[in-house]
């Protein structure tokens, strides 16, 4: 299990290392601050002084020297926009999206897995039906047409909930329904499709031979063995709740790090960004890695493949 | 008796002082909540902001150096009540208001200014104007507590416009004892200025919070208690908040303005905020010679195209007026407008007939390929869609437009630099509503502007010589009329090369809650309302008509 634990922390670090590199590299290509920041009038000379003064000058392989050694001393650089240390600005947002995060994936769970389980043990019926569409609907419909729509309905025109940002409550309620629509439509169709595979199994119809009741096969022998796939989802989830959180973050004008590298991108705010990204990465491959271990106690055959 | 008389005058001053606090304290009331669609870097210091944002958010809290003409747009009097140009030319001298405060009570003098743009000039200072600064700045004296003199390398006619926000930012005022005092990381974390509102708060990501100072100002005391300022990115939300109250003013694009007027709510529009243009690039170049627009006759029938006054009504929805020349405004300085709007009305009308007949002069019958890049900059994104209609009518006339979209972050390297990919090619572009129209001109036509749109360095032919030196001339002439008179020379010399074109003249675009706010009245050409919050009234002191 150590070695398991071992290799997959290697993968991750390697991971990083990609991302870190294919962000400062691909960042750089895409535009400069520099353009962004001066007045029509500004002339070369000044270009080239605010570039200095940015430390932006220097060819691209020196500047990429410099970046890998101040990121192995945890120095990711300072924001050109913010004119902050980037990884400071982002653990300032950073709380901010996770209080949206837990919060949606909470929802995902309490209603999709129900949900998936109900359509699995009344398959082609009303409720598999309605549960199908509201998969569909999830899964389909944008986050950001869905966040308008919501404030439209709820905000504008029955004056239930505020329209954004963050507050009381009622604040929470918006943003975290809008974020958790994906993830619900997902859950709900991986455990309905488990659950059949399960409940059409040699073991399952071996249970109900013994005479178990039906309480017991659906809780006990089938949802354990239908939540292990969805450990897998929740870890590759979790990435999306992130990118997710960006147009999520935008609609409600909610100060979190999805909002923060979408400001990053626009601005070419280059430290910014690779901080934001890195960051994501880390806590992604961190999740992943969580997932991973959690998976290989819970199925053997993880453990004994490794 | 004597001193009893002095003690009874300041014992009045004193009752005097104490009223005046006890009714504008009374006077202000409740919150103004703004909703922005950007508050920048979001930065309290000046010379860590680099565009118009701080024209949102700092210019509530800095006062500057030169102000605004609040009625007709352009520079007014600010902390400086007067400003002239030496007689030499080389420097300028500010008269500094006496009884200015900063929000700490200390006063404001001539050694604040000239820290100010000390610091705005520094290494340290990302403020965009900050390169050029320290190019046109030679030295600054304080001559006494209330006079500065500021030495320009060569002379610079055009200075003074420069430190007011019509223009640009580096006029605001930053505190040099207080500064001194508590460091700038002190200073960062609870900044002071001298403007109608005294910070509180700010929220990265979210908001900035200020309280209205409780004496008479002189840019006008706030009617308000407390003014919010939120970053609110979508801008569907943004009118939601003005819907259901949340929010009493936001910004707006012209896509919501029929949305706006159907809920019942006010859209502001700000006169002469920009000017969306078409531009084409590196006809100077010996590879352009070949090109179908390197013939004037084309280029003229390209704008003679177009229907504006359809795009003001479908595009902009009635919301924009037809523009003046490249740059120029109602109230831009040293041209003769009246001229101008004349010439606006004749050259830049639709003619689709004259334009398919000087294509087929030119030799072009069936049209011809144009490369058109179409962006849009931020804060204006309906300029897409303004491409997108002269596409269209490009398309009518017979012109095969070889169409590419870009994000403006990834056009501006193409544009700022060797512009190697764009010789040839068209493109929108805006250009901000300036006072000076002359700073403008430098940008886009001179050979070491920018855009260089009439030739570079050593590749620069006749038309860019004599714009080069025309320009010139206009800058270091001290005289007025013998100003204007270049200056609509430059305009004429220009406009004539349908080089860069003016499509529309673009307004800033706000929607009210007339419950929440009282009418009042844009600064025309200022799209912020930065250096407007103190004059709005609560809708009971005066509703909307």
């Amino acid at each position: 299990m150590r070695r398991y634990i071992l290799r997959r922390l290697l993968q991750g670090l390697v991971l990083l290392v990609l991302v870190a590199t294919i962000v400062f590299f691909l960042g750089r290509l895409t535009g400069n601050p520099v353009d962004l920041m001066l007045p029509e009038d500004a002339t070369q000379e000044d270009r080239q002084a605010l570039i200095e003064t940015l430390g932006l000058d220097g060819p691209l392989h020196q500047q990429f020297g410099l970046f890998v050694a101040n990121a192995l001393r945890g120095d990711l650089g300072q924001s050109i926009r913010y004119r902050q240390p980037a990884v400071e600005v982002f653990f300032s947002r950073l709380p901010n999206t996770l209080m949206i995060v837990p919060g949606a994936m909470i929802l995902a769970v309490i209603l999709g897995v129900p949900l998936g389980i109900l359509s699995a043990l009344y398959r082609g019926s009303f409720i598999d039906r309605v549960s199908g569409t509201i998969a569909v609907l999830g899964i389909a419909t944008p986050h950001f047409w869905l966040g308008i729509l919501l404030i439209y309905i709820f905000s504008v025109q029955l004056d239930w909930l505020p329209t954004s940002r963050m507050g009381d409550y009622r604040h929470f309620v918006l943003p975290t329904v809008t974020l958790s629509t994906f993830l619900l439509a997902g859950f709900m169709r991986l455990i309905r499709s488990s659950m059949l595979e399960i409940l059409d199994s040699e073991f399952v119809k071996l249970a109900r031979i013994k005479g178990l009741s039906e309480t017991i096969v659906v809780w006990k022998h089938c949802l354990r063995n239908a939540l292990i796939p969805m450990l897998t989802l929740w870890g590759v989830f979790m990435g999306g709740l992130v990118t997710g959180a960006i147009v999520t973050e935008t609609v409600f004008a909610w100060p979190g790090i999805g909002r923060l590298t979408y400001e990053a991108v626009i601005f070419r705010d280059f430290p910014l960004l690779q901080a934001a990204i890195i960051m994501d990465a880390v806590l992604i491959v961190f999740i992943n890695l969580i997932v991973d271990i959690l998976y290989a106690y819970v199925d053997p055959r993880i453990r004994l493949a490794e | 008796m004597k001193h009893c008389g002095l003690l009874n005058g300041w014992l009045f001053a004193f009752l005097l002082a104490l009223a005046w606090t006890a009714m504008a304290a009374e006077e202000q009331q409740g919150t103004l909540v703004v909703a922005l669609d950007t508050l920048g870097a979001q930065s309290m210091d000046p010379i860590q902001e680099t565009r118009s944002a701080h024209a949102h958010y700092q210019a509530p809290m800095y006062d500057s150096i030169v102000g605004l003409n609040f009625e007709k747009g352009g520079a007014g009097p600010g902390v400086a009540e007067r400003w002239e140009l030496a007689k030499d030319g080389l420097s300028w001298i500010f008269h500094i208001r006496k009884g200015l405060k900063w929000h700490n009570g200390d006063p404001i003098t001539a050694h604040d200014v000239k820290f100010s743009l000390e610091r705005t000039m520094s290494k340290e200072s990302i403020s965009s104007r900050g390169p050029g600064l320290r190019r046109d700045v030679k030295s600054i004296d304080v001559l006494d507590d209330y006079t500065v003199q500021v030495h320009t390398n060569g002379v610079q006619v055009y200075f003074a416009e420069g430190l007011s926000r019509a223009t640009y930012q580096e006029g605001q005022l930053m505190p040099k004892k207080y500064i001194e005092t508590v460091g700038v990381e002190g200073f960062r974390k609870k900044p002071i200025g001298s403007g109608p509102w005294k910070f509180v708060k700010s929220v990265p990501g979210d908001r900035i919070e200020y309280e209205a100072v409780d004496y008479p100002h002189r840019m006008g005391t706030p009617h308000f208690k407390r003014l919010i300022l939120l970053l609110v990115p979508e801008e569907s939300t943004r009118v939601a908040m003005v819907r259901t109250g949340e929010a009493a003013i936001a910004s707006i694009s012209p896509e919501s303005i029929k949305e706006v007027k159907a809920a019942k709510l006010k859209v502001v529009s700000v006169p002469g905020t920009m000017q969306a243009v078409y531009q084409i690039y590196g006809l100077y170049r010996p590879e352009s010679q070949k090109n179908p627009l390197a013939d004037k006759r084309v280029r003229e029938a390209l704008s003679l195209a177009i229907d504006r006054q359809q795009i003001i009504e479908h595009v902009m929805y009635g919301e924009a007026k037809m523009p003046m020349p490249f740059a120029t405004f109602g109230y831009s300085v040293d041209d003769d407008t009246e001229r101008w709007q004349k010439w606006s009305r004749e050259a830049l009308r639709y003619d689709p007939q004259r334009a398919k007949k000087l294509l087929a002069e030119a030799g072009y019958p069936n049209g011809f390929e144009l490369k058109f890049a179409n962006t849009a900059m931020a804060g204006t994104p309906f300029m897409t869609q303004i491409g997108l209609a002269i596409t269209d009518f490009w398309n009518r006339l017979g012109v095969k437009v070889n169409y590419t979209h870009y994000e403006w972050g990834s056009f501006a390297p193409l544009l700022l630099r060797e512009q190697n990919q764009l010789v040839g090619v068209a493109s929108m572009y805006r250009t901000a509503g300036r006072p000076v129209a002359a700073a403008r001109f430098y940008g886009a036509f001179h050979s070491k502007g920018a855009h260089h749109l009439l030739g570079r360095g050593n590749d620069c032919p006749e038309l860019c010589k004599t714009f080069d030196e025309l320009h010139r001339a206009v800058t270091v002439e001290q005289d007025a009329v013998k100003r204007a008179e270049k200056t609509n020379r430059m305009i004429e010399l220009v406009s004539d090369a349908w080089i860069a074109v003016p499509i529309i003249e673009g307004m800033g675009y706000w929607a009210v809650n007339p419950k929440m706010v009282g009418a009042f009245k844009a600064i025309p050409g200022r799209h912020e309302f930065g250096d407007l919050f103190q004059r709005m009234p609560r809708p009971e002191q005066k509703p909307w008509q």
